[in-house]
């Protein structure tokens, strides 16, 4: 069993259910929506899972006062950029290009490693005399893309480039197998083109020919979409009705307002819609966007035979594959290793945060794609004290005490059940300003098994994070009676704490409502517990996966004096030039997870 | 004062030493180990890097022409099986081999075919018969006994696929420039073996 080392969760406030307005759990639907608050939070409920965070994740609203977790942040997309080649990708690029690197950058269709380009000419080997004019040129020739890991190559699928660069733009025109096709742009190119017309003319004319023709995606919508804008667009469509109403087209935008007026009103006109679609007639040519369905597989159960179930691709490949409008009919188009195309670099994206309700940015990355540095980031860990679990073991200081128990002593190890342990939790205060922290935590932990839980100091006060120096002065200060009330204080704390220490020799070491040990910006503080016996009586539901973690859910409040007007600096400086001291009272509550150890079976 | 820095560990124990076939043309570092009872045979234009191991306990060790055996490769690897070869000859590789760094390839009628590559820290188990112009990926690990067809890649976890770029001819060329510069960057003491 993998060794459970302590951790702390903290619950963010974005999911709490009352501000939902759903019920949150089946087995406290009892629970009205007044006692909400009141309830205890149960780490191990189903919709737990979503809102607990370690505090690494966590984000800070400096004006909204608040934890942020990566679900109650709205983002903001900043740059979108290539993770190969680190090319910026502007946003207008976006939406006629699509969300993949456009220049040369590839996956492997196989195994996803990147593809580089190589020549494929052989060079005449240098050691030959024969030819010494072309050891000086540079590579030349067909060109093509390939896994320097599992060794494919485009060869494979029959395609080859003239040019190593703009490849994305070669292969969008290359056919598996190597034949090109036409873009869009140069179908659109070819139907004007009088010649072309004039072929068209002849072979419809002739009658079957051109019919199998084997039109891609991209060529049967716009066929398609050409042959149906035609027929919408032509009068001799509409038939003879109302003439006031008929000579509008379907394409004008003032019938297509009559046309909802109809859904929602009249059903005479109804009738008449309906009439006028079935005037059109559908598309009968391949130049109309007719495509016929190729039901015969054989070619593809032949090939399955030679290659096998190797031959035919994964899932994750499949997947994996770029929408590829060149692509064959859906009739025509099997699934083999062998017609997988190179996959173009998905773009990525850098995100900058903000807070949903003030719309305050909190979390903002540098524009710029090659460096990984923020403008601007609040992390929760500069805002909310972290807390930090380590077993606590007593008989090395206990000296044999008979209250002393035998708990955790290694971090990870079991927990024994129905034996007392202690655990050292440690606050550490990241602001400048001193913090008062209460502690809650409910005397039974919820779930099947419940173990006792014993807070013993719970509420303290955490001295501000100034900095080292100042704290290393000012106690010489103290000393010689110059130091502030703070100070005086703060060196009374320190003796107690070794007053404590004192005391804990004479075995009376875990005394209700003190503090365990403090420094300059630190309290620790001694939570006991008594693991629940994991023992099942007869039908009970069997032991579920990690039911043997001994979880704590723990409300922490934390007040503090911080400087008032945060959101509005003009008023704070007239505050302080009237030499009030602008200061406000903020408080902070959540509840946090602390996942202790597993509990022996 | 020696610039040379000595390791504080003791040296480790080389074993018997065996006895060696070498071409003239061959390229063995200094430091590279061979051990074992059986004899070591190593052809034309080959390289062995410094800290290689051949262990030639369980049988013959064959290294063909031109074979490249990088740092702390092991040849001859007496592997679980503990297999000793049968026919005399624990690890026979044919022309062209390429053994990168960390690789092991166990004793016990191991063949490895003509213009393979071996990959980093991957595992060639005792008895397996590797075709030509294979690759086997970093950290791959081919079972005892298996037979791979020529031009098998090996990748990602052992999926296999075949090679159809057919570039053997230059990818020979290429590993003969590589033994060039080699033979220039690694100095050689045969001297040392025999």
């Amino acid at each position: 069993m993998a060794v459970l080392t302590p951790y702390t969760f903290i619950q963010c406030p974005c999911s709490d259910s009352s501000t939902l307005g759903r019920p949150s759990d089946p087995n406290s639907s009892t629970i009205t929506e007044a006692d909400e608050d009141e309830r205890t939070f149960d780490p191990r409920a189903p919709r737990s899972n979503f809102s607990l965070y370690p505090l690494e994740y966590l984000l800070y609203c400096e004006d909204c006062h608040q934890i942020r977790c990566p679900r109650c942040v709205s983002e903001e997309i900043v740059t979108y950029y290539c993770p190969n080649c680190l090319f910026e990708v502007p946003s207008s690029n976006l939406k006629s290009e699509g969300n993949r690197c456009t220049r040369s950058c590839f996956q492997c269709p196989i195994c996803i490693g990147p593809l580089a380009v190589t020549s494929i000419e052989t060079r005449p080997d240098p050691s030959l005399l024969a030819a010494p004019d072309n050891t000086a040129a540079p590579h030349s020739g067909p060109y093509a893309l390939t896994c320097s890991y599992c060794n494919w190559s485009s060869t494979e699928i029959g395609i080859q480039f003239e040019k190593p660069n703009s490849i994305h733009a070669q292969l969008a025109k290359l056919r598996n197998g190597g034949s090109t096709r036409l873009t869009a742009k140069e179908r659109k190119e070819r139907r004007k083109d009088p010649a072309y017309r004039r072929y068209q003319a002849t072979s419809s004319g002739e009658g079957e020919s051109d019919q199998t023709e084997n039109l891609d995606l991209e060529t049967q919508f716009a066929n398609l979409k050409a042959f149906y804008q035609n027929q919408l667009a032509d009068p001799n469509s509409a038939d003879t009705g109302l003439a006031a109403l008929g000579d509008l087209g379907f394409s004008s935008p003032t019938s297509l307002s009559r046309i909802m007026s109809i859904y929602t009103g009249g059903s005479l006109q109804d009738r008449k819609a309906k009439s006028r679609l079935g005037a059109m007639r559908e598309a009968l040519k391949p130049d109309e966007g007719l495509q016929f369905a190729h039901l015969d597989e054989s070619a593809a159960i032949e090939t399955l035979r030679g290659e096998g179930h190797d031959g035919t691709a994964s899932i994750t490949q499949l997947v994996d594959q770029p929408p590829n409008l060149g692509e064959e009919h859906l009739h025509g188009r099997s699934r083999f290793i062998s017609e997988l195309r190179p996959i173009p670099y998905l773009l990525r994206t850098k995100r900058s945060k903000r807070c949903p309700v003030c719309r305050h940015i909190i979390s903002k990355p540098e524009a710029k794609v090659q460096t990984t540095r923020f403008r601007i980031r609040l992390v929760a860990g500069s805002y909310i004290p972290s807390i930090a679990i380590r077993p606590l073991s007593l008989s090395a200081t206990a000296g044999g005490g008979g209250s002393s128990a035998s708990g955790a002593t290694l971090p990870g190890a079991l927990l024994e059940p129905l034996k007392p342990a202690h655990f050292l939790l440690t606050f550490k205060n990241p602001i400048f300003e001193t913090i008062k922290v209460t502690l809650g935590a409910p005397a039974e932990t919820p779930g099947r098994f419940a173990s006792k839980v014993t807070v013993l100091c719970p509420v303290f006060e955490v001295d501000a994070n100034t900095d080292v120096w100042d704290e290393a002065l000012r106690e010489g200060g103290a000393t010689g009676g110059a130091g502030s009330g703070g100070g005086g204080e703060k060196g009374e704390r320190r003796r107690g704490r070794y007053d404590e220490g004192s005391q804990a020799n004479n075995g009376n070491q875990l005394e209700v409502g003190k503090i365990w040990e403090r420094g300059r910006n630190w309290v620790s503080i001694v939570v006991e517990v008594v693991p629940a016996s994991l023992r099942l009586d007869q039908g009970d539901a069997p032991l579920r996966e990690d039911e043997d973690v001994l979880e704590i859910p723990l409300f922490v409040h934390v007040e503090w004096e911080g400087e008032a007007g945060g959101d509005d600096v003009l008023e704070s400086v007239a505050a302080k030039d009237k030499g009030g001291e602008a200061r406000e009272k903020r408080e902070l509550a959540y509840w946090c997870v602390l996942g202790l150890g597993r509990i022996r079976k | 004062m020696s610039s040379k820095r000595h390791s504080i560990l003791p040296p480790a124990p080389s074993g018997p030493k065996p006895p060696v076939h070498f071409s003239s043309s061959i390229t063995i570092a200094d430091s590279a180990v061979l051990t074992g009872t059986h004899s070591i045979a190593i052809h034309g234009e080959s390289v062995v890097h410094p800290r290689a191991r051949l262990d030639s306990l369980a049988g013959r060790i064959t290294v063909g022409r031109r074979c490249v055996v990088h740092e702390r490769a092991t040849l001859g690897a007496v592997g679980v099986s503990g297999r000793v070869a049968e026919s005399g000859a624990a690890v026979t590789l044919a022309d062209y081999v390429t053994v990168e760094v960390g690789a092991a390839v166990e004793a016990g009628d191991t063949v490895i075919g003509e213009g393979t590559v071996v990959g980093v820290g991957a595992k060639v188990g005792a008895g397996a018969v590797i075709g030509k112009h294979c690759t086997l990926t970093p950290h791959t690990e081919i079972a005892a006994g298996e037979v791979l067809p020529d031009y098998t890649v090996v990748y990602s976890n052992g999926m296999r696929r075949t090679d159809k770029r057919g570039m053997a001819e230059l990818k020979n060329k290429g590993l003969a420039r590589q033994i060039d510069v080699l033979r220039r960057i690694i100095p050689s003491n045969p001297g040392k073996f025999a």
